[in-house]
């Protein structure tokens, strides 16, 4: 608990001496949601605002998970291969992406609101809707983080992470988009929670399927 | 160099397995193709005729599927619950057509009718709503054209062994045989997979173990790629579109995807044991995530696919004794079919490893005809007898894939020989 701990802010230390991290993410989040409100011209309808939220959200993670720190070094892997538990590490680490992923989401939703208004989401909904975003950025956190390091394992980059995450990720975007269009609908939170439920199992699911596997990379 | 050892020498019961297999795919190919269809009714044509006083004629034109209109004139009525309608006039002009009339009251118990025809021949065949009686009233206090003595006129028919008809499925039933054991060979094969990636992650794990689960996920896609060719094609003559948004649909489509991005891993990795792991771990994560997919998700959505959601199809009641007596050998036949191809694909991986020669392999793509002609010329022979081209059409992709499957296969087999000879 404690090394996972310490794992957490030792990378977010790392996220923070690089230059262009962060701030780059976030770049390209609002460059996004801006070009998408150039292309819509005003207020959407609510299908493609939630379209439009998710696919978002989708292709910020995609980057956000992908790009590696500065702390990725070949030598710097190879000490923490010796000092650390690969659980802990992989904890770490999606615990790490999914605060960053949740992050990019309340800052898109944000930015969408501003630009393009919150089409029918106000009070609980609007709440719930968040929830589920930040829902979402932990089964995508959960999910990708594993891929990510697949792709890192495999010398490849962001296009290989794309190729095997996309289909896998499907599941996720599935539901919180299924939860997404029943908010913007106005069916109250409380008769769609079992898509909070999905969404929570379905992190809790691919996390615990990454802890078991996770060690046989680390191995390698 | 050893040899390693040869898929034709396989030990007797393999073989006898094998041969099994082929029998029972052949006794399916055959009752496929060869048993015939119950009748049915395939439309119901209503033209309005003259009105005579306070009354009006309908004229029907009926067009049946493997009946026997002109061997003896069958009876035909409307029902719509308690109420009844006799058609008169009848008038077969061959086998398939059936004319009549019937006239009607300005106030009718109801507007659309269930239509029913019964004789001695095919037995009683119906068609939902088959008949609306345009411009009249409904109301139910209108007496009832006629009453149930109709049903005292009745005839059973002794129609033999047959697959049953189902509107607008008609003969394309007969895809049942062909189409879906494709996903449960894949099935199979994504299975062995999964065991093999599993063990070859264990402290026991061997470069046999890999190769394995490389070989039968490369056969697998085979039956992948041809599952979604051979379903776009039926699809398109019941559905009307080559591919619909469906949870089963986009189900086979990502599965298809993560073992294509399975290939893609191996390919960009050199070292081998880094290759092993990595394929592994993310065949297990893919595989589990699959089942979620196809397995948890598609039950709480509405599906057009039989079997999932809301439309249960081929469930007990139709998956009747005929279909059961074809589909269950011809599942196990394909079955057998796709572990005797995993096997020989098994030894080439071999072969490969004996030469140690790492070649970039392209990720089995499968290639939808997304958006083809929608001319409806070209469709003709597929819609015509009942859509027997549609069941012709799936033959002959999964022909023409098991074919090219074989052409790769040999190929490959040849120029592995030949460098093995090369190099002992």
């Amino acid at each position: 608990m404690r090394e996972t701990w310490h794992l957490v802010t030792y990378l977010w230390r790392a996220e923070r001496r690089s230059q262009h991290g962060l701030v780059g993410l976030a770049l390209f989040a609002i460059a996004t949601t801006y070009a998408a409100y150039q292309v819509v011209r005003g207020r959407p309808d609510p299908t493609t605002w939630n379209a439009l939220a998710w696919v978002m959200l989708l292709f910020t993670a995609f980057n956000g998970v992908s790009r590696t720190l500065e702390e990725d070094r070949p030598q710097v892997l190879a000490y923490l291969k010796t000092a650390v538990n690969p659980v802990h590490y992989l904890i770490a680490r999606t615990l790490h992406n999914s605060a960053v992923l949740a992050g990019l989401a309340c800052l898109l939703t944000a930015l969408m609101g501003l630009l393009m208004g919150w089409g029918t989401l106000e009070g609980p909904r609007l709440w719930g809707f968040l929830v589920g975003m930040a829902l979402t950025a932990l089964a995508l956190g959960a999910t990708l983080t594993l891929i990510a390091l697949i792709a890192a394992r495999a010398g490849a980059g962001f296009g290989m992470t794309a190729v095997l995450g996309l289909p896998l990720v499907l599941p996720v975007v599935l539901v919180s988009t299924s939860l997404g269009s029943d908010l913007m609908q106005g069916v109250l939170v409380a008769d769609t929670w079992h898509n909070f439920a999905f969404l929570g199992a379905l992190a809790a699911g691919s996390g615990t399927l990454g802890v078991v596997l996770f060690p046989y990379l680390w191995r390698a | 160099m050893s040899m390693p050892q040869s898929p034709f020498s396989p030990s007797l019961g393999v073989r006898l397995i094998r041969t099994f297999g082929v029998l029972l795919l052949g006794y399916a190919l055959v009752m496929t193709f060869t048993v015939p269809l119950g009748p049915g009714i395939v439309d119901v044509r209503v033209s309005p005729g003259g009105d005579v006083g306070r009354r009006t004629t309908f004229k029907l034109d009926i067009e049946g599927h493997n009946t026997h209109f002109s061997e003896s004139t069958p009876v035909v009525f409307l029902k719509r619950g308690e109420h009844f309608v006799v058609i008169r006039d009848l008038e077969a002009t061959d086998d398939q057509h059936l004319a009549g009339q019937v006239i009607l009251d300005k106030f009718v118990p109801a507007l659309s009718w269930d239509v029913f025809i019964n004789s001695p021949v095919d037995g009683t065949m119906s068609f939902a709503n088959g008949f609306f009686a345009q411009g009249l009233t409904a109301n139910t206090k209108a007496k009832s054209p006629d009453n149930d003595a109709v049903l005292n006129r009745l005839s059973q028919a002794d129609l033999g062994f047959h697959f049953p008809f189902q509107p607008n499925i008609m003969e394309t039933i007969r895809n049942l045989m062909l189409h879906v054991p494709m996903w449960f060979t894949m099935f199979l094969l994504m299975g062995i997979s999964f065991a093999q990636s599993i063990r070859s992650l264990g402290a026991a794990g061997t470069a046999e173990h890999d190769m394995k689960a490389l070989a039968s996920v490369k056969t697998g896609m085979w039956f992948g790629a041809l599952g979604l060719l051979t379903g776009s094609l039926w699809a398109k003559f019941t559905w009307g579109a080559w591919w619909v948004d469906d949870p089963q649909l986009n189900g086979a489509f990502v599965t298809v995807m993560v073992y294509a991005g399975y290939l893609v891993l191996r390919s960009s990795v050199q070292d081998e044991v880094l290759r092993t792991r990595l394929s592994a771990v993310y065949n297990l994560f893919g595989f589990c995530l699959l089942v979620v997919l196809l397995m948890v998700l598609p039950r709480f959505t509405e599906s057009l696919h039989p079997g999932k959601g809301g439309n249960p199809a081929f469930s007990s009641y139709d998956l009747d004794s005929a279909l059961r007596a074809v589909f269950y050998p011809a599942v196990l036949g394909w079955m057998i079919l796709g572990a005797w191809m995993y096997d020989k694909t098994l030894h080439l991986e071999r072969m490969r490893a004996a030469l140690a020669v790492s070649r970039l392999q392209r990720a089995t793509k499968a290639g939808l005809p997304f958006l083809l002609l929608t001319t409806s010329t070209w469709s003709e022979p597929f819609v015509n007898h009942g859509k027997m081209g549609v069941v012709v059409g799936v033959a002959v992709i999964i022909g023409l894939g098991l074919g090219l499957w074989s052409l790769v296969h040999t190929r490959q087999a040849r120029a592995l020989n030949q460098e093995m000879e090369r190099h002992s």
